[in-house]
């Protein structure tokens, strides 16, 4: 074991590492939020309300007297369950699509490629929030909006690391034993294209997080009572002057967890493919 | 060169094409009658029918997209389902406030990722690349809408340099203007730098690895006429490609920064159609977000494609 742990590259794993270590505080926070958190986050106290941070309430409290510390750590749920659930839309349709051109090629490809293609032309906060018009304002309607702004970026890799992966000769060998479509695809190509496929979903999760928050910040997203970073950021803009918390501590969660998925997504791209990190 | 410029306007109007029909179906299957947000939730059967049948919403979605499409091509937007007002006029006041918006911060982040980048470049591997990286992925991190809403506790509610929002036209004070814009291009524009810095970084680092650069060395060039005179200028063009696009999307993620700042500009105007479900509204400031988007990219593409030689051939042959 302490040989293992000797000679374990850390320089080459440092970034992952260090994202690794802060998504992982965010993710014990969400999991464990109901015990963690030191008061429930809906619970009002017309007493303490606007309290500056103190031994009480440790990063003060809001408008309506809620503990704004137990408010961060329950909103690290819904954004990482966005993040979660966005990211897997967008990877599995996106894998999907991209796949299924460069498989099938022809009119396939050109049509599934030009929408997608059609898709990426359109800013990506502007396709989520007509998106949330859409659908309707709720946190369930912005991991759908947000994994559908997910789908062409992943199916533009999907394709190009399937078509990679098509000219090698196990795909030809597959073929020339009789290996289904099917079987191909999810013996012979999805495991070969996963690799930048998942440095992708790092950078995804990241992305997920900050439109989510800037959806809930628009108030498209998450619905108050629920505590989501977003929509306290945005509360926080009414007493900017008087409890400028209100606008720090959840501005630096939504901060922290971008930060920590950038560097695990730049990490892996290093570790993967040491030619892109120039 | 002619046969390049055709295709790739061809190509641009299908696009659009294809883009109006995306946005008109995603934004009339909204949920919640247009007719109940306007006239309120109280508002009886009949007065929801006679609202409908007076705007055309009662037609299928076919015949109200040819109607809308026709009339846009024309510049005819329709009237707002809120106030009558014509959106035209409305989206012509308000383009010039997120152009502006989006120059401004896109100015900034070159301002910023060019020399950063450069720099970066130059010293390879170094304490000063490390620092200038590690400054780029921290920048990437920051929320845009949190780096304005600190702008505005440090530079309006603290030291009260600037104002929180509001917009005055260029042409009417110009003092004014730019410093009511300062803090939102500044906040569009420091995030937007973050990616750029890194292709500038990596577009430097590859020219300087090229041959020429190695025998401007050998010949005795110092290292800051080097840049300045031979690197610089090379590794401009692939970082112009992104930055270019960057730029279109910036007049996009104007959406977010110009409520906070309570600016009067398209992307405001997207919200007030959200809210007020007043679909002329919202169709016609997403379709010209959308449009502004595509001609940056086909100024692009035309660009790159001109520049490129071998492209120019190739699109020949």
């Amino acid at each position: 074991m302490i040989s293992v742990l000797r000679d374990f590259d850390w320089r080459r794993w440092r970034l992952v590492l260090t994202g690794g270590t802060i998504i992982g505080l965010i993710l014990i926070c969400a999991i464990f939020a109901p015990w963690i958190a030191p008061y429930s986050p809906y619970d009002l106290d017309v007493v303490a309300m606007l309290q500056s941070p103190s031994g009480a309430h440790l990063l003060g409290t809001d408008e309506l007297g809620r503990d704004l510390l137990s408010r961060t750590i329950h909103a690290a749920r819904i954004s990482m369950e966005v993040a979660f659930i966005a990211a897997s839309v967008g990877l599995i349709f996106g894998t999907l699509i991209g796949v299924a051109a460069a498989y099938f090629g022809g009119l396939v490809d050109m049509v599934l490629m030009r929408f997608m293609e059609l898709l990426f032309s359109f800013p990506a906060i502007l396709l989520a929030v007509v998106l949330m018009a859409s659908l309707g304002t709720s946190i369930l309607n912005a991991m759908i909006a947000i994994g559908i702004v997910f789908i062409p970026g992943f199916s533009r890799l999907a394709r190009a690391a399937t078509e990679v992966v098509l000219r090698e000769q196990y795909v030809e060998a597959a073929r020339a034993i009789g290996m289904g479509h099917g079987r191909i695809v999810f013996v012979e190509i999805l495991p070969n294209i996963l690799a930048p496929l998942l440095v992708e979903a790092a950078v995804a999760f990241s992305y997920a997080i900050l439109l989510e928050s800037a959806l809930s910040f628009l108030g498209l997203g998450a619905q108050p009572p629920e505590p989501s970073w977003g929509n306290m950021l945005n509360t926080g803009r009414g007493f900017m002057g008087q409890a400028p918390w209100l606008s720090i501590v959840p501005g630096a969660a939504i901060f922290f967890s971008v930060l920590g998925f950038n560097l695990i997504g730049d990490g892996l791209r290093d570790v993967l493919d040491p030619y892109m990190k120039e | 060169m002619g046969r390049l410029i055709s295709t790739r306007l061809a190509a641009f109007v299908m696009t659009l094409f294809a883009a109006s029909i995306v946005l008109f179906l995603t934004i009339n299957i909204l949920p919640g009658s247009a007719a109940k947000s306007a006239l309120g939730m109280e508002a009886t059967p009949q007065a929801i029918a006679r609202f409908e049948a007076q705007r055309g919403l009662d037609r299928p979605l076919v015949v109200q997209y040819v109607e809308w499409l026709s009339k846009t091509i024309t510049g005819d937007f329709g009237t707002s389902f809120q106030n009558s007002v014509p959106v035209g006029p409305e989206l012509l006041k308000r383009i010039p406030v997120t152009l502006e918006l989006a120059t401004l911060a896109f100015l900034i982040a070159n301002l910023v990722a060019i020399p950063l980048g450069t720099l970066a470049a130059a010293r390879h591997t170094r304490a000063s690349d490390k620092t200038t990286t590690f400054a780029a992925t921290v920048l990437g991190a920051v929320p845009n809408f949190w780096l304005a809403t600190l702008l505005i506790m440090v530079f309006s509610l603290n030291l009260r340099w600037l104002p929180p929002g509001g917009f005055t036209s260029f042409v009417d004070d110009p003092a004014q203007n730019l410093r009511q814009m300062i803090m939102p291009a500044l906040s569009l524009g420091l995030v937007s730098s973050a990616l750029l810095i890194r292709i500038m970084r990596a577009s430097m680092i590859e020219v300087l690895s090229s041959d020429y650069i190695r025998t401007a060395h050998a010949k005795g060039a110092n290292e800051t006429i080097v840049i300045r005179r031979h690197a610089l200028r090379n590794s401009l063009i692939p970082y112009m490609n992104v930055a270019a696009v960057e730029f279109g999307f910036l007049f996009g993620s104007a959406v977010v920064i110009e409520d906070i700042f309570r600016l009067p500009g398209v992307g405001s105007l997207v919200l007030v159609g959200i809210i007020n479900r007043d679909f002329p509204v919202l169709l016609a400031s997403a379709l010209t977000i959308t449009v502004f988007v595509l001609v940056v990219n086909l100024i692009v593409d035309l660009a790159v494609g001109l520049l490129d030689p071998r492209r120019v051939k190739g699109s020949q042959a």
